[in-house]
């Protein structure tokens, strides 16, 4: 069996009384786009949270690639090729579009030079017009970022942690806010990516969930309720019972089932 | 058509053309008392720089960096007047020890973001402020050290010194336009977009794998360098040094020049410096409460044009830009057959 992509060994977090993620083991294999749901409050996005380095686990380990990463600071970890996007959205909203990509480019080096100008870099700026090409912001590409429409920030999300060639990408809520259209070009650029990423998302919306992933997770109070192949979780009970069990989903799982 | 870019290209130039021509210009047109004005406006233009270069393109708000202006001129005073260095080597130990203290309080300093970065920076030019004006033997404490100019160099025959009106103000006038010009090519640098990266959306820049800690740290040591030589240069401008400059007030009104001035420009601490030591010249002889004009102007600017004068300046420029070129874009429309 070959190292899987990311792997959590009884990776725990409180905040003050309340365990967020609870003794978590969880084994995500590489080459397949995993997604993980679950009520809010489930811990999901705390996970992401302690992968990335922005919080520091309270116990337990995690492994990238059979390497323990527990501990390091976010910029050592991003620097791993772990790249993620933040649930609310977050770019640098007074740089323009294709400096954002830039940014990220060249953040990963381990030295900024002070000096040179950064508009003779001829090959990062290549690089960022191929991403502005392929994310469909050639267009907006001198726009500062804080003026985009949300869907065009998500793709510029996505595009900032495509430009870095990521090894693992962590998306969070990547279509939360979306249109119908916009979801609909979001869900086909990451069906796109994960040919040659392993992805790890959180999603709320279960139409996305279940037409991109190959594999779910349900988490519930900072621990694995399920996981499975979609079918697998969408007839399971309890999952049924705690999460997928609303009325406004319930249709549409049934549809799924059906179809 | 005067695109933007040419309109600023014009506008530097002459700003260029102007500061060389002053020791001429102004004793003609005013009085030679004026010439050392704009000299000391450059070296305050320097100041608020510092402020601006933490404030305006890493997020970081200084009340303390009189404490590195206060360092650079100590370090010119006592060079000259206890160790009796020569101009250069005392220069070079004003700059040293500001580049040095804003290291090692860089270290604890930037840690803290917001209000918390605001606060240790006022706390640290407190400790050595009431440090400066205890120890009196080393720094002359209120009273401050004087101290007689040593010369620049000598090449030949010819000894340049600032007892020269005339060399004291192209001395300033060069090192100041370098420290401006070297600012300059950071922004443009990698390390200039991490900084305004890190400025819009730090926890972001964590993520996408850039040393938040480090590269703050690295603007604080630039940041007190600016101070520094301002203060190295203040302090062969004025022939002494005293803790009085230490004070935070001295750091608030650099805060105040940057930002009326426009934070996160280039040119902002010029205009933001010149604008209120202009009026502080013309009206503190008729009007004691002088300083009341520029806290009521630096309210008006900070409601009115959050990115101060110069980013007034440079929206209009936009605008015009973004006009003429709608123009260039019609008319080629309408040769299209």
């Amino acid at each position: 069996m070959t190292e899987p992509v990311l792997r959590t060994e009884n990776l725990s977090k409180r905040f003050g009384g309340l365990t967020a993620v609870d003794r978590l083991n969880l084994s995500i294999p590489s080459g397949r786009l995993h997604a993980i749901i679950g009520p809010n409050g489930a811990g999901k996005t705390t996970l992401f949270n302690l992968v990335s380095g922005l919080l520091s686990a309270d116990g337990g380990h995690v492994f990238f690639r059979g390497r323990d990463i527990t501990g390091l600071k976010p910029h050592e970890v991003s620097r791993l090729g772990i790249k993620r996007t933040m649930q609310i959205k977050s770019v640098f909203a007074q740089l323009s579009v294709a400096e954002n990509l830039w940014v990220t480019r060249n953040a990963g080096k381990r030295f900024q030079h002070p000096l040179r100008a950064a508009a003779r870099d001829h090959e990062t700026r290549e690089r960022v017009e191929l991403v502005l090409e392929q994310s469909g912001l050639s267009a907006l590409a001198d726009r500062p970022a804080g003026t985009l429409s949300y869907g065009d920030v998500a793709l510029l999300e996505i595009g900032m942690a495509l430009i870095s060639d990521p090894e693992l990408l962590l998306l969070d809520e990547p279509t939360c806010g979306m249109s119908p259209a916009e979801t609909e070009r979001a869900v086909a650029r990451i069906k796109q990516l994960a040919r040659t990423v392993d992805i790890v998302i959180i999603e709320h919306d279960m139409s996305v969930v279940f037409e991109i992933a190959d594999d779910i997770t349900v988490m519930t109070q900072g621990g694995i309720l399920a996981s499975g192949r979609p079918d697998q979780i969408s007839g399971d009970e309890r999952v049924r019972e705690a999460y997928l069990g609303r009325p406004e989903d319930e249709d549409y799982v049934e549809d799924v089932i059906n179809a | 058509m005067m695109t933007p870019h040419v309109i600023a290209r014009v506008m530097l130039i002459a700003f260029g053309v102007f500061l060389v021509s002053v020791p001429w210009l102004i004793p003609a047109l005013l009085n030679p008392f004026w010439v050392s004005v704009v000299a000391e406006i450059m070296i305050w233009s320097l100041f608020a720089a510092s402020v601006n270069l933490l404030f305006g393109y890493v997020g970081l708000l200084s009340f303390g960096q009189a404490l590195y202006f206060g360092f650079g001129m100590y370090g010119v005073a006592i060079g000259v007047a206890t160790l009796g260095l020569s101009f250069w080597p005392a220069f070079g130990l004003g700059i040293v020890a500001a580049v040095v203290i804003a290291l090692v309080s860089g270290i604890l300093a930037v840690r803290l973001t917001w209000h918390y970065f605001a606060i240790i920076t006022v706390v640290f030019s407190l400790i050595f402020y009431f440090f400066a004006v205890s120890v009196k033997p080393l720094t002359g404490g209120d009273d401050g050290i004087n101290f007689a100019l040593p010369p620049t160099f000598s090449i030949g025959g010819y000894t340049g010194s600032f007892g020269d009106a005339s060399f004291q103000y192209f001395f300033i006038l060069a090192t100041v336009a370098l420290c401006f010009f070297l600012m300059h090519r950071v922004i443009q640098s990698p390390l200039g977009k991490a900084f305004v990266a890190i400025r819009d959306n730090d926890v972001r820049a964590a993520l996408i794998g850039l040393n938040v800690y480090q590269i703050r740290l690295i603007a604080f040591v630039m940041a007190g360098f600016l101070a520094g030589v301002s203060g190295a240069l203040f302090a062969f401008f004025g022939r002494y040094a005293s803790a009085s400059y230490m004070f935070y007030h001295v750091s608030g009104e650099a805060v105040v020049w940057a930002i009326v001035g426009g934070a996160g420009t280039l040119f902002g601490p010029i205009v933001g410096t010149t604008l209120f030591i202009v009026i502080r010249e013309l009206v503190s002889t008729h009007w004691e409460h002088h300083a009341l004009i520029v806290g009521a102007m630096a309210i008006l600017v900070v409601i009115l044009a959050p990115k101060g004068l110069v980013g007034l300046w440079n929206e209009w420029l936009l605008r015009r830009g973004a006009r003429t070129a709608g123009a260039a874009v019609k008319t080629k429309l309408q040769t299209e057959p």
